[in-house]
């Protein structure tokens, strides 16, 4: 932790707390950094607190009766814990929500149409969307058919395309690669990637696929049960041996597997 | 067959039928920002007529003044009717929103009811009675002048979804949370399109209370016009003209043939007929958007 405190991060989360409908606390104390211009990936199993985590940067908390209950967020050293999903988005956090929700009765031109900021013009709002279409040439394709129909890849090509369209700082992903083939995948990462690189654009990756994220990234968090239980650079992560074993598909397959599972997890969950 | 007379019932019945199609456009407009069926658009229609009833017989401004004007009261109260009541509901079961704009229906009814009382007032628009002969066919001015503002709201608000402004607001009717993702106000967007129901709510109530008075029957209008928005398919500006024509011609026609069998009557059920089979064969009606399943 020490070597980066010279530069300031664009997002630090410090125990951060949620509770939904007021009773379900769904994270206990979570802190996390987005270095500016770096890519950051939040590992975890399901349930573990990735969405919410990601929500509670984004402010979509409110809309399913959640909220912020501890500890703070802030956004290039301002506080953003209290401020509107709206705002945030203006101030320039887009976050890519689980489960690639376009706006299926809109083509993917007017899912990007109605991304666009107010003051964003005619002019520049075309040359947003060019840029869009350079990144996913298939998009550009089916531009005018109805969004319901693409396949799970352009779907999800058009939601990160929608999300760039509000000109992020900071870009959050729930788990773009659920459900993708594995070249659909490379595909995707690939250009984030790029995007990151060329534009400075800094990355929140959530995902289940962990082999795939930290190839990508810089630094990842591993979360459990609402939790930060491990924060590493990628290449820490890729060669720890529980990260291994229980996210990368790897481990020695011994007899001692279920043992070793067992006492692993409470270790992380003390 | 007398062929004037069936084509005079023609055209007067699909005259009558965009009057509906007028009453129809404003359930679309908020379908398609929320997906919920407004069932208050009645009683804002009933509203609509009696701000344009105080300010001109009661506060004595000329009609071409006291019509905006109402118009913009009515902009204002649709906002207003978001902010107070339906913000709280947003992310709620429909049925929930569906009973609140059923409440509301009934409380705008009592409003009016206690303010200005049960009589049936004129609206004394000034259009003249003279019969207008196309031809052979009679047709009524009021019914020409009404159509003529249906198809005009029609086309402005075709051109509207087609803006940034519309395009937000048919992003939130398929999505709220993902229009909040990208920073789309889906509160302001859904007041928005309260607040142009109530602006349209204005023009039918003043071309309805011309025609059948100004009192809370204007509230039952929405049978009527919720057949013709469950017709042209609930989230369709066009559909709501065609299946306004539709229902206006077949109604007309039909009750014709059917009156002397039944011994009158026979417009409401053929209107219920019509709710109930698009519901049954067709429940997206003419043009309404499919639900779409992907494979
Ligand atoms: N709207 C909600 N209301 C109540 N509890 C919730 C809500 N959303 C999530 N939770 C609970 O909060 C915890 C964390 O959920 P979250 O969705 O953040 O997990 P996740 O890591 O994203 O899991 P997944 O990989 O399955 O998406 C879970 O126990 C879940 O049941
Ligand atoms: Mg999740």
């Amino acid at each position: 932790m020490q070597e980066k405190v010279e530069a300031q991060p664009i997002l630090s989360m410090n125990s951060v707390e949620v509770l939904y409908d007021n009773v379900m606390l769904a994270i206990k104390g979570v802190s996390i950094q987005v270095p500016k211009g770096e890519m950051i990936a939040l590992l975890g199993s399901n349930g573990a607190g990735k969405s919410t985590t990601l929500k509670a940067i984004s402010g979509l908390l409110k809309a399913e009766r959640g909220r912020v209950s501890r500890g703070e967020i802030k956004f290039e050293g301002t506080d953003i814990t209290e401020m509107l999903a709206q705002t945030r988005v203006e101030m320039g956090i887009c976050h890519v929500i689980e489960g690639r929700r376009v706006f299926e009765h809109l083509t993917p031109d007017e899912n990007l149409t109605a991304a666009a900021p107010m003051g964003m013009s005619r002019s520049e709002l075309n040359v947003e969307k060019e840029k869009i279409y350079n990144y996913f040439p298939r998009l550009a394709e089916r531009r005018n058919s109805l969004s319901g129909y693409l396949s799970g890849g352009e779907q999800q090509m058009l939601a990160i395309g929608r999300a760039l369209v509000t000109q992020p700082k900071l870009l959050m992903l729930d788990e773009p690669s659920l459900g993708l083939a594995p070249f659909l995948v490379a595909e995707i990462f690939g250009i984030l990637q790029k995007i990151n690189q060329e534009d400075g654009m800094s990355v929140l990756l959530v995902e289940q696929n962990a082999l795939a994220a930290l190839e990508i990234v810089s630094q990842g968090y591993l979360i459990e049960n609402g939790r930060v239980v491990m924060h590493g650079t990628a290449e820490a992560l890729k060669s720890n041996s529980d990260i291994q074993e229980f996210y990368l598909g790897g481990g020695e397959g011994t007899d001692f597997h279920n043992v070793k599972h067992y006492s692993r997890r409470k270790r992380w969950l003390s | 067959m007398d062929w004037i007379f069936l084509s005079e019932l023609a055209i007067n019945g699909a005259l009558t039928g965009l009057l509906y199609s007028l009453f129809a456009i404003g359930l679309v407009l908020i379908y398609k920002a929320s997906s919920v069926p407004n069932l208050a658009q009645g009683g804002l229609t009933m509203v609509g007529a009696y701000v344009v009833l105080a300010l001109s017989h009661d506060a004595g401004l000329p009609l071409w003044l006291a019509i905006p004007l109402a118009a913009v009261i009515m902009f204002g109260l649709g906002f207003g009717i978001e902010r107070v009541a339906l913000r709280r509901l947003a992310g709620r079961p429909v049925v929930m929103i569906l009973m609140l704009t059923l409440g509301l229906d009934i409380f705008l009814r009592g409003t009016t009811l206690a303010i200005w009382g049960g009589t049936s007032r004129s609206m004394e628009l000034g259009v003249s009675y003279e019969p207008l002969f196309m031809g052979d066919i009679f047709i009524s001015r009021i019914h020409l002048v009404g159509a003529g503002v249906a198809i005009g709201l029609f086309v402005a608000f075709m051109l509207f979804f087609r803006s940034r402004t519309g395009i937000k607001l048919r992003a939130i009717a398929d999505d709220y949370m993902a229009s909040w993702s990208v920073g789309i106000s889906v509160e302001r967007g859904v007041g928005l399109s309260w607040a142009l129901a109530s602006v349209v709510a204005v023009a039918a109530g003043v071309i309805w209370g011309e025609i059948q008075g100004v009192d809370q029957a204007l509230s039952l209008l929405l049978l009527k016009g919720l057949t013709v928005a469950v017709l042209g398919g609930l989230d369709s500006i066009l559909g709501a003209v065609v299946a306004g024509i539709i229902l206006g011609i077949v109604e007309n026609v039909g009750s014709d043939f059917l009156d002397p069998l039944v011994g009158g009557g026979s417009r409401e059920l053929i209107v219920a007929a019509v709710l109930i089979l698009t519901v049954m064969i067709r429940p997206h009606g003419l043009f309404g958007r499919h639900d779409i399943e992907r494979v």
